[in-house]
């Protein structure tokens, strides 16, 4: 087995507002032997809104991410679906043009900096459900999730654009599934798993993202949800900090909390509650911890 | 091979309940979706509804929602469908009203088209064909719109806000936003930078992933966002919005929360977030303001956005819009 070791991106949300995804995810892969490395000079991907601003200059502050894990000579690890689509998406471009990588290129000679085009980035699902194994993260786990029904929130930004993304399948995804039941618990099956929870126009049109959040959250209630896991920490702003703001918008109790992928592995492999900083969600989730 | 493929039939006028029908063909290799739908028609049901006219992907009449997603019936073989999902289910399309089992009711994909105007207006007659092929280039994709309307089907925002422009629509708004010829860019992007308009798309990409004309729907409304910021039409909380994310990585390489609400909502707005503050506070969850440290090698962020500076500015000195 080869070891397993990555350049970390926790992205800015994970730095701030959801670090207990970032603290959760450290401790988790201290567990299961994978090295993450930290990145001090790594910048904002720009979450698609420095794309809005000028593509060009998100192209090459995106290379100049991936310039840096080329000095360390690792692949990149991200905990953030929209981290990993933006910087996907951008190095898509860059491998598929010449010209655009030149064009990243020469504004990041101005800063001294080269990219060879040539890099890689993953996200923690993705190493879970692949790279590390499902097979071996069941092995891993010491207190099956055997009682929780799980609503998997694989959101927009981990399946599509699919082209960029590569991993996942958006019309029939597998590797959050996968993962809930190598921790013992039960997936739950419903329509609103792949579609968008509304995070990114939360701050532009608060109606319509209040009423998406709801929609998603009460759908898998219905379904019969105990909680959500989610591999990204926007869809996780909204579906707990949001969750509020959606039962008055949608004049009805929810209720469901959501947990970050981190931490229900974290709590599958015998992490405390406090490790994983449960108290940090605005949901409760301590009727349905063991 | 003997399949099924599962129907959902309603007929709205009759005032009945949809419901799902399984119909029984034999299906060979290379036998599309609306090949098994013609056969039914003619052998099974003569009154299955449902729309198609060119079987080549060119009409956009037959686009239906297959296996949970907006695709063309025409397009869209039977057997791979039963090899990645075991059945074939065929709905009509999402975001629509239905009128008869596969057929929407497309007046208003038709309206929302209609209000970005999809025609050139040059500024005067003599500035009609001048165009290079690179100039083209930059419209060329938005310009394969078959108007199938799989793209509305499939959109997050148009799903729970049916007023949302769309991104059909505002494809075809960069079609002539874009193109070098047009004379009223700056009024369309007004236009679109109202309520409803091209800032409540919610990236979902559901569009650019489903569309079957590979038009990226999603990419044309980055495009003309962009537009609109360089023209300098940001008092609205969509341009703020990247505004604020853009000078928040130009000062410290990273995104700040507390002043990127700020700077969205302004001043009276972000009072109303004060009760919501409060609970995030007490979970530890209050992004704070003024100490956000900032990452090493600020000085190469600062390079690289002086380089694009510079660009910019030489555009403008040389008269070029960007």
């Amino acid at each position: 087995m080869v070891n397993l070791k990555y350049a970390y991106y926790p992205g800015c949300a994970s730095k701030e507002i959801t670090k207990e995804a970032d603290k959760a995810t450290r401790l988790v892969c201290e567990a299961l032997g994978i090295e993450l490395v930290d990145m001090p000079k790594a910048n904002c991907c720009g979450a698609g809104l420095l794309t809005d601003y000028d593509y060009e200059l998100s192209l090459a502050l995106n290379a100049r991410i991936f310039a840096e894990a080329e000095t360390m000579s690792l692949d990149i690890l991200t905990i953030c679906s929209t981290c990993l689509m933006v910087m996907s998406s951008a190095n898509r471009d860059m491998k598929n043009s010449e010209s655009e990588l030149n064009l990243a290129n020469n504004a990041l000679s101005s800063a001294g900096l080269h990219y060879s085009g040539k890099g890689k980035l993953t996200h923690l699902l993705w190493v879970l459900a692949k790279d590390y194994g499902l097979e071996k993260l069941s092995k891993k786990v010491v207190k099956p999730l055997t009682w929780l029904k799980v609503a998997p929130f694989y959101g927009c930004h981990s399946l599509r654009p699919s082209d960029a993304l590569g991993m996942d399948d958006p019309q029939k995804p597998w590797t959050l599934d996968a993962v809930i039941k190598a921790l013992g618990a039960q997936p739950v099956e419903y329509k609103g798993k792949t579609k968008c929870c509304g995070f990114q126009i939360d701050l532009v049109a608060e109606d319509t993202a209040v009423k998406m959040t709801g929609k998603r959250l009460i759908e898998a209630k219905t379904r019969g949800a105990d909680c959500l896991v989610t591999p990204c920490p926007f869809c996780h702003i909204n579906l707990d900090n949001y969750q509020g703001l959606a039962e008055k918008k949608a004049g009805q109790k929810i209720g469901l909390p959501v947990f970050h992928l981190a931490q229900l592995v974290g709590l599958a492999l015998g992490l405390s509650a406090e490790d994983m900083s449960l108290t940090r969600h605005l949901v409760s989730a301590e009727g349905i911890v063991r | 091979m003997k399949i099924k493929l599962k129907i959902k039939r309603s007929a709205p006028l009759n005032e009945s309940e949809p419901f799902f029908q399984a119909f029984s063909i034999d299906a060979y290799e290379g036998m599309t979706v609306l090949e098994a739908l013609l056969k039914i028609a003619d052998e099974d049901d003569p009154t299955l509804s449902f729309r198609k006219s060119c079987r080549s992907a060119i009409c956009g009449s037959c686009a239906m929602t297959i296996n949970g997603h907006a695709r063309l019936a025409c397009n869209t073989q039977i057997l791979p469908e039963i090899h990645k999902f075991g059945e074939v289910i065929l709905e009509p399309l999402s975001n629509h009203a239905v009128l008869k089992d596969l057929m929407v009711d497309l007046a208003p994909f038709w309206e929302k088209m209609e209000r970005v105007m999809p025609y050139l207006t040059p500024p005067d007659a003599e500035n009609t064909a001048k165009m290079t092929s690179e100039d083209e280039a930059k419209i060329d994709k938005s310009q394969q719109c078959i108007m199938c309307g799989s793209c509305n089907s499939e959109c997050n925002a148009l799903e729970i806000d049916e007023h949302y422009a769309g991104p059909a629509a505002l494809a075809k708004a960069w079609r002539f936003i874009g193109d070098t010829r047009e004379g009223f860019a700056e009024k369309r992007l007004d236009k679109l930078s109202t309520e409803h308009g091209m800032w409540d798309c919610v990236r979902c990409g559901h569009c650019t992933q489903y569309c079957p004309k590979n038009v990226a729907p999603l990419k044309a409304i980055e495009l003309l966002r962009s537009r609109a910021i360089k023209l300098g039409i940001t008092d609205n909380h969509g341009a703020k919005h990247a505004l604020s994310m853009t000078n928040s990585i130009k000062r410290v390489g990273r995104l700040d929360e507390a002043a990127m609400t700020f700077k969205t909502l302004g001043f009276l707005r972000s009072l109303g977030m004060i009760p919501f503050g409060i609970k995030m506070e007490l979970h530890g969850k209050m992004p704070l303001p003024l100490i956000l440290p900032q990452i090493d090698g600020m000085d190469e962020v600062k390079a690289i956005f002086k380089t694009f500076e510079e660009k910019d500015k030489n555009k403008e000195d040389s008269g070029g819009k960007s």
